[in-house]
């Protein structure tokens, strides 16, 4: 398990790789926003029980867990870079998720939605470019 | 220099290992260590152009020139989420 956290100065990132189930309830009661920010947009990302046109049970999620660390680290700097986002947090699951669980959360902080909105679908699209996670299907 | 190899995901069963070495002369490119290990490993061969290749905790090209100690890092495109 990894947990990286970072807000001494600049955007907040919150990065947490887990194997144990995302308490949902308890990532949105730590949810912290300054006065003057508007927007808070939430991903969750689940287990479906298609994958290439068979069922499955469970997808069961594999890491290069230092590189992940590092390479969400250049995407959270990028954000950074070209949103006015005051926090980045994100939890994934590692290890055996079964079919309805919460894989992913997310969420992102902004003054307004268009901009979290932005930095949320695109720091998801880059994750399934750049970030180091593999899954392998698990069969009924 | 020597060379630490990881594979990951799939990459561990078509090599039958997850971690291997290789001794290679100075100045060797990643490109070049790629191609040596295409060839221990043949059942990687249709992965080729597919396989993604790090050193340390960064992408690389093939023409990145290796050092001794460096951990490369091969794996198959990536599905988080």
């Amino acid at each position: 398990m990894i947990q990286l956290r970072n807000s001494a100065c600049g955007m907040k990132r919150e990065l947490i790789l887990t194997d144990q189930p995302i308490d949902e309830s308890a990532f949105l009661r730590q949810r912290t926003m300054s006065a003057n920010m508007g927007a808070a947009v939430y991903f969750l990302g689940a287990v479906r029980n298609q994958e290439q046109g068979t069922t499955i049970s469970a997808i069961e999620y594999e890491a290069f867990e230092k590189m992940v660390a590092h390479q969400f680290g250049l995407l959270f700097a990028e954000i950074e870079r070209r949103w006015p986002v005051e926090s980045v947090r994100l939890t994934h699951r590692l290890g055996v998720v079964k079919v309805n669980e919460v894989s992913l959360v997310v969420e992102v902080i902004a003054p307004h939605r268009a901009e979290a909105f932005a930095a949320c679908q695109w720091l998801i699209d880059e994750m399934k470019r750049v970030i180091p996670i593999w899954k392998k299907a698990l069969a009924t | 220099m020597q060379i630490t190899i990881q594979f990951f995901s799939y990459l561990k069963e078509l090599t039958g290992c997850a971690q291997s070495s290789e001794t290679l002369a100075a100045g060797a490119t990643l490109g070049a260590l790629h191609d040596r290990l295409l060839e221990q490993f043949p059942r990687l061969a249709p992965m080729r152009k597919s396989i993604l290749l790090a050193v340390g905790v960064d992408y690389q090209s093939r023409d990145y020139v290796l050092q001794d100690g460096d951990e490369v890092s091969l794996f198959p495109p990536v599905q988080g989420g």
